[in-house]
């Protein structure tokens, strides 16, 4: 694989690296898993962020849901929520994209070490979190314990659900998911927004950092009930969702105080980002 | 080291005729209908061009950042302009705008090979215009570090001082296309004196406006309803952006064969921030002005050390509106 220098990387800095889709998962009524491969190996760091483009339509902000350790091939995860999503969505395989990145500022997974991490994920917030658990599966040895409480609208709205039995599986891998409401399919998990997962004590909190990755209003309710439970500022990770267009710090629209969430992002600890304004919207 | 040379105003233009007829592109303010801003020059225009009055209507960032490009084809600078007559607020506003486009990771080769390929002759401004304030900020009405060339003229002379090391190449150049002299110490004092003139004329007329830091503190503690009551009459048009030699957001627009266009934008625009999810964090239109104010005098001074008001008043003058940044701010204090 071609290494990218820093020289490399300050030119064509709108060019893309083109990707074919492979295949496309449905994941739930409005989340599909696009699985491609790039017409070079692609190296990403878990938590950075690639903007994806569909040829001539548009260009929007993804973190790959799949593990930084795999080159060939690149999966990322879309909820159907606006104008280009809705486009990625009547994709076919065999479609070309356009990759540009990576970008931003990822999880610190050397802070991770020898902690117990505590996450919390939300609908599509998964989709980074499942990058970071292939990242964690890796790190097993070297940390103590990883809990994962994910939330979904409803059991329908669940995905990666063939992933949940395997992580159980793992030694030093806890899971816990939650369900808002009841739509008549086989759930035997909790109901209820994923915050009440946080009501029983699940880390030892003398030794646990906490990740959180969800829509803004379960971010923020997430965050306020991991700071009642004692978590510090500088313990508790948050990906930011702003609108990341040139991922570059230039355009401003991700501008979140003094920080460029594309740039100095979209990872954040609380500590750092509390002060900023709006950052739950 | 810096060096001056004093060229007769006569032999200066017959000096820009001759690098316009070699194929240099010369741009310098002149005016029309009442308007006074930068026009590609050429023999006809050459007498035209206006000495040390103050800013032109366009911002000098119009050289180094297209309203609209395709940054995927090529995009770099189609060859070296010279640029007459730039005024200090807009140079200083070149710091923000380098420490954006060229920073260690990811530089902008558009923006990168646009400033290696442009000389920029600053002009100091003997004349002020009405909502000038740019000493109230630390900027002094006259090029320093920044530009390659400081410009005045002085009775019929036009007295050229070296600012960089580009700067004295140029004038290396065309040393051997004119007949220059030595200014004397009476011109560097006269030049000097109307500088400093200016400078006094623009402290004197802003007497009461608040130095930047201040300004930045009076910001933050404004309340809500202040930024409701003031950004009112607000259309959300952008102009201040525009005009602004700061402002550098923008939009990339999509074309296909996968190409990008790089398009000015401003957050004073609805749904700037907006997400695919729906959430905006500067949907309420006095959230989006009072944003504008904040990055200027807080954020963006934060993060670079660098001014993101440098005092040039174009935003007052380009408020359809009526708006007044000035007055906004006094009513602070």
């Amino acid at each position: 694989m071609k290494k990218k220098t820093k020289e490399d990387k300050g030119k064509g800095l709108y060019k893309v690296l083109k990707a074919k889709v492979d295949e496309i998962i449905d994941e739930s009524p409005l989340i599909k898993t696009f699985v491609m491969t790039p017409e070079e190996p692609f190296k990403f760091n878990t938590g950075e962020f690639i903007e994806l483009t569909l040829d001539g339509l548009g260009e929007a902000p993804f973190t790959p849901s799949s593990s930084p350790f795999i080159t060939e091939k690149l999966e990322v995860t879309i909820m159907k929520t606006g104008y280009i999503t809705n486009k990625f969505h009547d994709l076919k395989p065999g479609t070309v994209m356009g990759i540009r990145g990576p970008f931003g500022r990822g999880y610190p997974v050397d802070r991770f070490i020898g902690k117990e991490i505590l996450i919390v994920g939300g609908g599509c917030g998964l989709a980074p979190i499942r990058s970071l658990l292939f990242t964690l599966i890796e790190m097993k040895d070297q940390i103590e314990k990883v809990v994962l409480l994910y939330g979904s609208k409803t059991p329908t709205d669940c995905i990666y659900k063939p992933m949940f039995a395997k992580l159980n599986s793992i030694d030093k891998f806890e899971i816990y998911r939650s369900a808002d409401k009841p739509d008549g399919t086989e759930w035997d998990e909790s109901i209820g927004l994923v915050t009440i997962l946080l009501d029983q004590p699940r880390v030892n909190m003398e030794n646990s950092i906490a990740v959180v990755c969800g829509p803004p209003i379960m971010m923020k309710f997430a965050t306020l009930r991991l700071l009642e439970l004692g978590f510090s500022d500088n313990d508790i990770f948050l990906s930011m969702e702003k609108n990341m267009s040139c991922g570059l710090g230039k355009c401003g629209h991700c501008m979140m105080g003094e920080f460029f969430v594309c740039k100095d992002g979209p990872v954040f600890t609380y500590a750092e980002i509390k002060h900023s304004p709006e950052i739950w919207k | 080291m810096q060096k001056a040379i004093k060229i007769n105003r006569e032999e200066w233009n017959r000096l820009l005729i001759k690098l316009s007829d070699a194929g240099e592109h010369l741009y310098a303010p002149v005016r029309h209908n009442g308007v006074f801003d930068y026009e590609l020059i050429d023999k006809e225009s050459i007498g035209e061009i206006i000495y040390n009055e103050a800013k032109p209507a366009s911002p000098l960032k119009i050289f180094f950042l297209p309203v609209r490009l395709n940054v995927t084809m090529g995009g770099k600078a189609p060859g070296r302009i010279v640029i007459i007559g730039a005024p200090a607020c807009d140079i200083e506003g070149l710091k923000l705008l380098d420490a954006i486009y060229i920073d260690e990771k990811y530089t902008d080769e558009t923006y990168l090979s646009r400033r290696q390929n442009s000389i920029i002759i600053g002009a100091p401004c003997h004349k002020t215009a009405e909502n000038c304030h740019c000493t109230i900020y630390g900027v002094n009405p006259w090029p320093g570090d920044g530009c390659d060339i400081s410009m005045s003229s002085s009775g019929e002379d036009i007295i050229l001082t070296t600012m960089s090391e580009k700067g004295t190449g140029f004038v290396n150049e065309i040393k051997s296309l004119v007949d220059a002299q030595d200014p004397g110490a009476g011109d560097m004092d006269r030049i000097t004196r109307l500088q400093e003139a200016s400078a006094a004329e623009v402290t004197d007329k802003n007497d009461g406006l608040p130095g930047r830091e201040e300004t930045g503190k009076l910001i933050e503690a404004a309340e809500r309803s202040f930024w409701k009551e003031h950004s009112s009459k607000c259309v959300s048009c952008g102009a201040c952006a525009a005009i602004c030699p700061t402002c550098t957001c923008f939009l990339l627009i999509d074309r296909p064969g996968f190409e990008k266009i790089k398009q000015q934008d401003t957050c004073q625009y609805p749904a700037f921030e907006r997400v695919a999810g729906g959430e905006d964090p500067l949907k309420e239109l006095s959230v989006r002005f009072h944003n504008r104010y904040m990055c200027k005098f807080v954020w963006k001074p934060e993060r670079f050390g660098v001014l993101a008001c440098t005092g040039c008043g174009r935003c007052i003058d380009a408020c359809i509106a009526g708006i007044s940044k000035n007055e906004v701010i006094r009513e602070m204090t």
